[in-house]
């Protein structure tokens, strides 16, 4: 049983692996310029999907897969493994954006909250609480209207909705080690407040709070996602799978082949992310949500 | 338990307010003009000095900031969402006009989900590691990360264009095959959650040393399941807390996917116009469901369970 979990766990973490290398590596997978020229100019090495995801072929709109577009083309005739791969980076690094985001301003929040206690901790608290009472999707959606379509203030709202469970956390932790001997000391030998924070209560509260790092990361995947299938988020004609989505629906019945790679990639992005959260919250014994 | 109530009442009111208040104040931080930003997205061309200048005049856009904020809260606080950019109607009006199909989409979308979840869950709690728990679970597991528009658009390619058995838009008209896509796209990421969810309690339940007492006295299984359900009341009523904002996401996407006229399209519409009352109110009106819904389980939890009523404002055990 515990081997069979293990090797889940295992299987999860590659998988996020494997979907963040082709990620980075898009730009060189997926691009019409050949790897490798002849001193004439004509392609000795092209690259594996030799086409730019954002170029336009109105003549090749909306082929079936097959030689040549191993996945088809969409209604632009851009290429879909291409915008696949490319729509990876955005899927990816905005939930990794994100993620980082959430985590650090949780930790420092939920920190400062568990050790001063007080009026600061029920101002914190009473901040998780009106965060969370609203959708985060709805939300970001509010905000992201009202300002200019961007990928990075997409993953920076992103961030800035997820941020309360490890703040939870790390509170409970700072509230926990508050009394601690060690503390105690460092407080008598006259430490301050930040020194406090960082040097002793950061070390010790932020474990747990990364533990809960994948489960971030697949909420945040998944509210990118639905943020550019509304249109929204980083603006075209960069490809991301939310947009490719939003864009297949339209042409569903004349090509359902747009449909299955950008939604199966969302799955498993989400999924391995979730398998590995699982299996940290099953070492670090935190109560998943 | 009333005092317990009348306490958690007054946090849900401050919760509100906070809701109410963020909104605004991230809404009003964004940059640019609101009056340029929606006569850019309704009309095209550019609007003449004269004519944003009476914009701002109508929708009270030209008064201090703290002024707006504190005439919008008042207003909201009596129901009164202000009036839409796009057509000069009541935000309120339009808010009604669409929120009976949201709410028939997520009513039905719930029983569909508590059909299938609770059987499910009780079954593989029953056996746990079983064959139909490891087979569920592993199903659940699939759901419970597929996005709501992911799972409609599956449903759409399998239903509509493949079997051709339902319209490629959610059609009342059509009768039930005209709206079963997005109330099963909608019910199918809840029973993941549901499901989940009974089968935890379930368990906990049944693992229960006074189950194994029972089951020693010859007590049958169905009444082991019976009396664990019963006592997992509790942390059922504390699910509507989690469901709830899945739910509102949920509507906004389906309701896109298949322009079903509802309070989520209407939200992504006013998204689109840069409508500032509209966002404002959906927005609020999306806060107020949680927080109802997270009130509304916590009191049934304190009814059931005396021991939860002794907590302060904000949660913290004295």
């Amino acid at each position: 049983m515990r081997g069979a979990r293990g090797s889940r766990a295992v299987r999860a973490g590659l998988g996020l692996i494997a979907i963040s290398v082709l990620a980075l590596l898009a730009p060189f997978l997926a691009r019409s310029r050949p790897w490798l020229e002849t001193a004439r100019g004509e392609a000795a090495l092209s690259a594996p999907v030799p086409w730019d995801p954002d170029a336009v072929d109105l003549d090749g709109r909306l082929r079936p897969p097959g030689r040549g577009h191993w996945l088809g083309t969409d209604e632009l005739g851009r290429d879909v493994l291409a915008r696949l791969l490319h729509g990876a980076r955005v899927s990816v690094g905005a939930g990794a954006l994100a993620c980082a985001v959430a985590l650090l301003a949780g930790s420092l929040l939920g920190a400062l909250a568990g050790l001063a206690g007080g009026r600061t901790d029920r101002g914190v608290l009473f901040a998780v609480e009106v965060v969370q009472s609203v959708p985060a999707l709805v939300l970001v959606a509010a905000l992201a209207a009202f300002l200019p379509p961007s990928f990075f203030l997409a993953a920076l709202l992103i961030g800035l909705t997820g941020w309360t469970d490890s703040a939870r956390i790390v509170r409970a932790e700072a509230r926990r080690l508050r009394s601690a001997p060690f503390l105690e000391a460092a407080r008598a030998a006259g430490a301050r407040r930040g020194r406090l924070l960082v040097r002793h209560v950061l070390p010790h509260a932020l474990p747990p709070a990364l533990a809960t790092a994948p489960y971030v990361l697949g909420a945040a995947v998944l509210t990118e996602a639905g943020l550019s299938f509304l249109g929204l988020g980083t603006p075209p004609p960069a490809a991301s799978w939310g947009r490719s989505l939003a864009d297949a629906r339209d042409v569903v019945t004349t090509a359902p082949w747009c449909v299955l790679p950008p939604a199966i990639a969302l799955v498993l992005l989400v999924l391995s992310a979730r398998r590995l959260g699982d299996a940290f919250a099953e070492r670090s014994r935190i109560p998943s949500s | 338990m009333l005092a317990y109530a009348l306490r958690r009442l007054l946090s849900a009111l401050a919760t509100l307010l906070g809701v109410l208040t963020l909104v605004f104040l991230l809404l009003s931080a964004t940059p640019g003009d609101p009056a340029v930003l929606a006569a850019r997205s309704s009309g095209g061309r550019p609007a003449s000095p004269e004519a944003l200048a009476a914009f701002r005049r109508l929708h009270g856009l030209d008064r201090p900031l703290p002024v707006q904020y504190v005439t919008w809260a008042a207003r909201a606080l009596r129901l009164d969402l202000g009036r839409s950019f796009q057509d000069g109607r009541e935000v309120r009006e339009r808010l009604a006009a669409a929120l009976p199909a949201t709410l028939y989409l997520n009513g039905c979308a719930l029983l569909l989900a508590m059909l299938a979840a609770v059987p499910c869950g009780i079954s593989a709690a029953r056996r746990p590691g079983g064959r139909f728990d490891r087979v569920s679970g592993a199903v659940f597991d699939l759901l419970f990360a597929t996005p709501s528009f992911v799972l409609g658009l599956l449903l759409l390619l399998v239903f509509s264009v493949k079997l051709r058995v339902t319209p490629l838009f959610s059609d009342p008209a059509l009768g039930p095959l005209g709206v079963v896509l997005p109330v099963a796209t909608l019910g199918l990421g809840a029973v993941a959650l549901m499901s989940r969810f009974v089968r935890a309690s379930v368990r906990t339940a049944l693992d229960d040393p006074a189950a194994l007492a029972a089951r020693a006295r010859g007590e049958s299984g169905g009444a082991a399941v019976r009396r664990a359900l019963r006592r997992s009341a509790g942390a059922f009523s504390a699910l509507a807390a989690v469901l709830v904002p899945s739910l509102v996401t949920g509507s906004v996407l389906v309701e896109r996917l298949f322009s079903w006229p509802g309070a989520g399209r209407l939200l992504a519409d006013g998204v689109f116009a840069r409508d500032v009352p509209v966002v404002l109110g959906l927005t609020l009106v999306a806060g107020c469901a949680v927080v109802v819904a997270s009130l509304a389980g916590d009191l049934v939890s304190a009814w059931l369970d005396p021991r939860l009523r002794d907590v302060g404002l904000l949660g913290e055990r004295p």
